[in-house]
C-alpha cells in the first residue's frame, strides 16, 4: 500500500495532553483522560455518534494499568459505550498509524485516539518490562528495558565514540528546552556535569540518562480530509507512517544496527514521497528514553551517517535539526504513549502552537517512538502543514 | 517386523467374533475379503448372515465378495484399522484400495462390530493405588505431620479406606476410621481418573464428583506426603519441567475524587451514588462520567440503605479476595440489589449474609450490615441482611 501525495488524506485535527508528573496520585486513569477529552471537545466541538466520533482508538497497557483488558476500565469516558472502540497495545503512536488506515479505507471518517499510562502505580517499571520477556530465560536472567537499554548503550557508544561526556550534555539540552514546555515532567535544568555526577544505574546508563518515571495521557483527533476543516482551520496531514520489528531474541540482534528503525524510516519516506528526509524535515521527535538513544535513532532516521553519533552531537546536529524541542522522552514520558507525545508535539509545531519552543514556518515534521526491549520495533510518523 | 501400533493384523481378525454384535446384523448378508500384503499380511474372508459371522484365513483365491480391502501392507492395515492413519489418506496415496460396495465397509461394519482395540494388561484399580499408597509415602515431606485422612471409593474396584500419617510413618487399613480429619467421597473410577492425570481435581470437585466432608484444608494437603502415582504400564518418557512462579507487583491505585468520595461516604455508613445531570440516573458507585450521556456527574446523593435482590448467584469456586488474599468461605452470594432510591437498572451489587442464604431469593428485602469501625474501605460493609 502507498499513500503519497495527491491521494486521499488524514487530518490531525486537534491534539490535547496532560502535563507529565512523576506521580499522580491523586486521580484515576479515567479523572486525566477526561481533562483531555474536554480539551479536544473545547477545540473542536466534536460529538459522539453518527456524523461525528464513531470510532475510538485507545492506548494503554495491561500489565502498567495492572488489569487484563485495560481500554474497559476507561470506556465510559472515553465515550466507548454503544460505539466502536478498539485498543492499541503497541507503543501509541501507532494507534496513529491504525486511525490512519481506518480513515483511508474509508471506514469511519472521524476517530478519536485517547492514550493513558500511569508509570507511578506499579512499583517499580523495571518489573513490568522484566515481564516483557519469556519467563523461563529473560526473565530469569533479570533482563528488562533499563538493562537492555544498558547493553545497547554500551555497544552504541562502542561503535560511534560516544562518551560519557556526550550523554551529559544531550541530557542538560533536553532540559533546557523541557524548561520551555509547560507539559514536560523534568523542567528543572541541569548543569552536564551534575548529570556526569548522578549514580550508574546500569552501567554506563546513569541515573540522570534515564527518563524519570511519569504518569500522562493523550488525546488526538484525526479525520478525512473530506471532514476535517469541520474541526479545525489548521490540518495537520499524516503523509507517512510505517512501522518494523527486529528480532525478539537478544542474540540474534545487532544491538546497534538500527535494523527496525531504517526499515520504517524508509517506509514511511516512501509513502510521503520524500527522499531525503534530513532536507525535509524542519522539527524531529525522537523517543529517547535513555540519553544515548537520541543521536542512535537520528542515525537510524538518516540525519548522519552510520556510527557518527558523536560526531552529530559534536557538530550540533541536535540543534541544526531542531531535535525533540519539547524536551523529548528524556524530559519524561510514560513508556506506553511516549511516541503519542511526540506525534502530540510534532502537530503543535505545525500548527504554530507549541508556544515557547516554536520553530518559524514548520512544514514537515518527523515523530519517532519505540518499544521492546532496546529498540526492537520502531515506528515512524511523518507529519506536513 | 509384522507388529505396528502394539499389534498384529491377526490379532485384528481373530479378535473379530467377541467384537460381533448380533442385533445389530439380523437383516445382513454379506462377504468381505481382506487382503494385506507384505510380512505379516494374509488373506481373510469374512461372512455375516442373518445375524451370525465367521471369518476365516484364506490360503488361495477369495472368491466373490460383495466388497473387498487391499492393504499394501500390515503397517496401514492397522494404522487405518485403529485410526493411526487416515483411511483417506491412505485411499489417495494408493496403499489402501477397495473394490465392491465401499459404503458397506464405511457404514455397516463399523455398526455390527465393536472397535478393534489393542490389547493391555488390566486396567489399575482404585484399590491398587490405595493399596501403594505406603510405599509412595514421603517421611521427609511430612516431618511432624499427624494425619488422618479416609477415602469412600464406591463402585468396581473400589472399597472403604483409612490412611494414618503419624511420627513419619503411613498405614493403610481398610475401612473407615471415625476419628479420620476428613473423608472424600467418590466413584473409584474418579480416584483413578485423578491419580492417573486425567482428570483434574478442583474440576472433579467443583463439578461435584468429589465429596468432602470435614477438613477441606487436610483433604488438599494430602497430595503432599506421597510421591505422584505412575501406573506400572506406563511408558517411560522424559520428563517436561514447568516452571512454577508467581508474578507480582505490588500497585498503590488511586481512587481520584470520585471514588475517593465514594469511599469516604462508606465511612460515614452511607452509600453514595451520583447522579446525571442529563438522565438522571443514579450510579453506585460513582464514575467520572454518565458513559451514555458524555457529561460529568458532580450531584452526590445518599441510596438506600435499604433495598430489594434483584438477581444473585452463589459461588462454590475458592475464589480470593484480592483486598485480603484470603480465600473467601464459600458458598457466598453475589447480588445485585437495587437500593431504595436507585434509579431503574442501576443495582450494586454485594454479599449476603451466610446465615440467610438459604432463603435469600429474587426480591428478597435487604439492609446493609457495617463494620464496627469503618475506615472509608470496600470492607466497611459487611453483608446484606434479609429484613424479615
Amino acid at each position: 500500500m502507498t499513500v503519497g501525495v495527491g491521494k486521499k488524506r488524514v487530518a490531525i485535527c486537534a491534539v490535547a495532553q496532560l502535563k507529565n508528573d512523576p506521580d499522580l496520585w491523586h486521580t484515576r486513569f479515567q479523572g486525566m483522560l477526561l481533562e483531555i477529552l474536554e480539551d479536544l471537545q473545547r477545540q473542536t466541538g466534536f460529538r459522539y455518534g453518527e456524523g461525528g466520533v464513531e470510532q475510538i482508538v485507545s492506548v494503554s497497557d495491561d500489565f502498567l494499568d495492572a488489569r487484563t483488558i485495560s481500554n474497559n476500565g476507561v470506556q465510559d469516558v472515553l465515550g466507548g459505550q454503544y460505539l466502536a472502540e478498539e485498543k492499541m497495545a503497541q507503543e501509541g503512536l501507532n494507534a496513529i498509524g491504525y486511525a490512519n488506515a481506518v480513515i483511508l479505507s474509508g471506514h469511519k471518517d472521524v476517530v478519536l485516539i485517547m492514550g493513558h499510562c500511569k508509570e507511578s502505580q506499579g512499583e517499580s517499571r523495571n518489573l513490568i518490562t522484566n515481564c516483557g520477556f519469556d519467563p523461563f530465560y529473560g526473565r530469569a536472567v533479570g533482563l528488562d528495558y533499563l538493562n537492555a537499554a544498558g547493553l545497547q548503550a554500551r555497544a552504541y557508544m562502542a561503535k560511534s565514540g560516544l562518551t560519557d561526556d556526550h550523554l551529559a550534555r544531550i541530557v542538560a539540552r533536553s532540559r533546557q528546552w523541557a524548561a520551555k514546555n509547560p507539559y514536560a515532567n523534568a523542567r528543572e535544568t541541569l548543569p552536564p556535569g551534575k548529570v556526569k555526577a548522578s549514580p550508574m544505574l546500569c552501567d554506563p546508563i546513569r541515573q540522570l540518562h534515564a527518563y524519570p518515571v511519569s504518569d500522562g495521557a493523550v488525546g488526538l483527533l484525526l479525520a478525512s480530509e473530506e471532514r476535517a476543516r469541520e474541526y479545525t482551520d489548521r490540518p495537520v496531514w499524516i503523509t507517512g507512517f510505517a512501522n518494523a520489528m527486529d528480532a525478539f531474541f537478544f542474540g540474534d540482534r545487532d544491538l546497534t544496527s538500527n535494523f527496525a528503525l531504517k526499515k520504517a524510516a524508509a517506509k514511511a519516506c516512501e509513502r510521503a514521497g520524500i527522499r531525503d528526509l534530513k532536507g525535509a524535515a524542519d522539527v524531529v521527535e525522537v523517543m529517547d528514553c535513555y540519553a544515548y538513544q537520541q543521536p542512535m535513532w537520528m542515525e537510524g532516521l538518516g540525519f548522519c551517517g552510520d556510527g557518527e553519533g558523536a560526531r552529530f552531537i559534536d557538530e550540533g546536529g541536535p540543534g541544526k535539526y531542531r531535535v525533540n524541542l519539547s524536551g523529548g522522552a528524556l524530559a519524561g514520558n510514560p513508556m506506553i504513549i511516549a511516541g503519542l507525545y511526540r506525534a502530540v508535539e510534532a502537530a503543535l509545531q505545525l500548527k504554530g502552537e507549541a508556544g515557547d519552543h516554536q520553530v518559524p514556518d514548520a512544514r514537515c515534521a518527523v515523530a519517532h517512538s519505540t518499544n521492546g526491549p532496546a529498540g526492537q520495533f520502531h515506528s515512524v510518523l511523518i507529519l506536513e502543514a | 517386523m509384522s507388529r505396528y501400533y502394539g499389534t498384529t493384523v491377526d490379532d485384528i481378525f481373530d479378535t473379530m467374533p467377541e467384537r460381533f454384535q448380533p442385533q445389530e446384523a439380523k437383516d445382513v448378508d454379506v462377504v468381505v475379503g481382506y487382503e494385506c500384503g507384505g510380512e505379516g499380511g494374509g488373506k481373510w474372508r469374512l461372512k455375516v448372515r442373518e445375524g451370525a459371522m465367521a471369518v476365516e484365513k484364506v490360503e488361495g483365491d477369495l472368491g466373490p465378495c460383495t466388497a473387498t480391502v487391499f492393504a499394501a501392507d500390515a503397517e496401514t492395515f492397522i494404522g487405518v484399522t485403529l485410526n493411526k492413519i487416515a483411511a483417506l489418506d491412505a485411499l489417495t496415496s494408493g496403499k489402501l484400495r477397495i473394490t465392491g460396495d465401499a459404503s458397506l465397509l464405511m457404514n455397516l461394519l463399523p455398526r455390527i462390530f465393536k472397535p478393534y482395540r489393542v490389547p493391555g494388561p488390566a486396567p489399575v484399580t482404585a484399590r491398587d493405588i490405595v493399596a501403594g499408597m505406603a510405599d509412595r509415602f514421603r517421611p521427609d515431606k511430612a516431618a511432624g505431620v499427624s494425619l488422618k485422612f479416609a477415602y469412600d471409593l464406591t463402585g468396581e474396584g473400589g472399597g472403604r479406606f483409612t490412611v494414618a500419617i503419624a511420627d513419619g510413618r503411613c498405614r493403610v487399613t481398610e475401612g473407615l476410621e471415625k476419628d479420620a480429619a476428613v473423608k472424600m467421597t467418590m466413584e473409584a473410577s474418579t480416584f483413578v481418573g485423578l491419580m492417573t492425570g486425567t482428570m483434574d481435581a478442583t474440576a472433579a470437585f467443583t463439578s461435584g464428583k468429589v465429596r468432602i466432608d470435614g477438613d477441606m484444608g487436610a483433604a488438599a494437603a494430602t497430595g503432599r506426603y506421597f510421591d505422584r502415582y505412575v501406573p506400572p504400564d506406563a511408558p517411560r518418557v522424559e520428563e517436561l519441567l514447568s516452571l512454577k512462579k508467581v508474578t507480582s507487583i505490588d500497585q498503590r491505585f488511586a481512587t481520584g475524587p470520585v471514588m475517593g468520595k465514594w469511599f469516604a461516604g462508606l465511612r460515614e455508613r452511607k452509600l453514595l451514588a451520583n447522579v446525571c445531570p442529563v438522565c438522571r440516573r443514579t450510579m453506585i458507585h460513582p464514575r467520572e462520567v454518565c458513559a451514555s450521556c458524555h457529561v460529568r456527574a458532580g450531584e452526590y446523593v445518599e441510596l438506600g440503605p435499604e433495598g430489594y435482590v434483584t438477581n444473585y448467584d452463589l459461588v462454590y469456586y475458592a475464589s480470593p479476595d484480592p483486598l485480603t488474599g484470603a480465600v473467601r468461605d464459600t458458598p457466598y452470594a453475589c447480588a445485585w440489589i437495587m437500593l431504595d432510591g436507585a434509579s431503574p437498572e442501576e443495582a450494586f451489587a454485594f454479599e449476603i449474609k451466610k446465615e440467610d442464604l438459604p432463603r435469600l431469593k429474587i426480591g428478597s428485602r435487604v439492609r446493609p450490615v457495617w463494620a464496627e469501625k469503618t475506615v472509608g474501605s470496600f470492607r466497611d460493609l459487611l453483608y446484606f441482611e434479609i429484613i424479615d
